[in-house]
């Protein structure tokens, strides 16, 4: 390999790699684009940096968290688990009651109190992510930048879905809690009103209906689908958020 | 380790501001002390300085907060445990070459480098290595941007850097790692 060591100022090479990662304000990036157009090594150093990005972001083994140690930190600090799901006890009583009543009504026999409270924490998050200067930790309008912040956060990231053609632009997500759990929170814009979609593993099969809740003047809008409940919270009215929901149920896999 | 006696409120603060940010703590920690199990007592050690913080907590960003405490803690068990690697860092910015490589036929194919066909194809191992092989100071800035996604002036807090000096080690450290990659190859 020949190296002719072209020289480019070392400010200039470093700017790309800001302008790559969109760390630049508008005036600077054009600038920059400007002399990459014209500069065969800083066009280079651009191109091997986001060869190098992506390689880092696809092809490294994630460093999950063990278990054991969550739970020995939990521990540590004495925090106690909540029981996430029914006990096995009140399971094999829902599944006697089940079977007096007939298929279908279990699901709602158990669900409101655990419902409520998940419903109180999600909008627990939604109100934290308000009362932030961003209601994101990770701001982006772009799905394929979202879905892979979460990797590597939580054990699986949540199904993401751009809804700006329908005026619901996505905004960013972040990371709430429910049951001591972190959990995907999608967020998404309507005018000048924010909801937060958090999307909580749930083992329970099949679907369910929308089902709308209000606390503190804000609406709650939840359902199931695919091993995964649902829930939007905003102070949108009701009918537009069940708008909303629907909208992305109706949305193909992304 | 007692700290049973705090009330219920720190707890629950607890729970919300740094359990979230767990996973990150300790991918985090483990590029930074290069194993797991180093990793574990790392993070288990930030946790209960952030849980005896908490109060602390500013309430604007937890996740670089907690991120903050793990790189403190990594540091103080690197200084004890493995002092040569927490050396200063303009040690390394001595013989350090500044300027981009180019080989002669670039201008004609830039998208298609030797470099980016390599790192394409790049074997995960080696990639490791090469993270592993770089310097403290740069390795955490790259862990930070390309690996956990932090901002500029998230990785500036966290690391208590100007941004300038993010943005400078940030092109230090890919450029080692492409370079790297290509002394691999040779």
């Amino acid at each position: 390999m020949t190296n002719d060591g072209t020289r480019v100022p070392d400010d200039d090479s470093q700017l790309v790699h800001a302008y790559l990662d969109g760390e630049l304000d508008p005036a600077h990036a054009l600038v920059i684009g400007r002399k990459i157009a014209a500069s065969p090594a800083l066009a280079a150093e651009l191109e091997q940096t986001r060869a190098l990005r992506q390689a880092l972001r696809e092809h490294l083994p994630r460093r999950t968290l063990p278990p054991h140690l969550r739970s020995r930190i939990e521990a540590a600090v004495g925090i106690k688990r909540q029981p996430a799901r029914p006990s096995w006890q009140a399971l094999a009583a829902s599944i006697a009651i089940a079977f007096v009543l007939g298929g279908g009504s279990t699901w709602a026999l158990l669900r409101p109190a655990a419902g409520d409270r998940t419903a109180a924490a999600v909008l627990d998050g939604h109100m934290r992510g308000l009362m932030a200067p961003h209601p994101t930790d990770i701001k982006s309008s772009e799905r394929h930048t979202v879905k892979p912040w979460f990797n590597g956060r939580i054990p699986q990231a949540p199904r993401v879905i751009d809804l700006a053609q329908e005026g619901f632009p996505l905004i960013g997500g972040r990371l709430d809690v429910v049951d001591n759990t972190p959990v995907p929170t999608l967020v998404y814009g309507r005018r000048l009103h924010v909801i937060s979609l958090s999307a909580i593993p749930d083992e329970s099969r099949g679907g369910s209906p929308a089902e709308r809740r209000s606390i503190n003047g804000y609406n709650v809008v939840s359902w199931r689908e695919n091993g995964v409940s649902y829930w939007a919270v905003s102070d949108l009215g009701a009918g537009e958020l069940e708008t909303f929901a629907q909208l992305f149920r109706k949305a193909p896999a992304g | 380790m007692g700290v049973g006696l705090s009330d219920e409120d720190d707890r629950k603060q607890f729970a919300g501001i740094v359990v979230p940010h767990l996973s990150e703590a300790f991918a985090v920690a483990s590029w930074l002390t290069g194993n797991r199990t180093d990793a574990e007592d790392v993070v288990q050690e930030a946790s209960l300085r952030a849980f005896r913080a908490i109060g602390s907590f500013a309430g604007v960003n937890a996740r670089a907060w907690v991120l903050t405490i793990v790189r403190h803690t990594a540091y103080s068990w690197l200084a004890k445990n493995r002092p040569s690697e927490v050396v200063a860092v303009e040690d390394f910015l001595g013989g350090e070459r500044l300027t981009v490589q180019c080989t002669g036929g670039w201008s004609a194919t830039i998208t298609s480098t030797p470099e980016t066909a390599l790192l394409a194809k790049l074997d995960v191992n080696r990639l490791e290595a090469a993270i592993a092989a770089l310097p403290l100071a740069f390795r955490e800035v790259l862990i930070l941007r390309d690996i956990q996604g932090l901002e500029y002036r998230e990785i500036a807090e966290v690391t208590t850097l100007p941004v300038g000096t993010v943005m400078s080690r940030l092109a230090r450290a890919r450029r080692r790692i492409i370079g790297a990659v290509r002394t691999d190859d040779a």
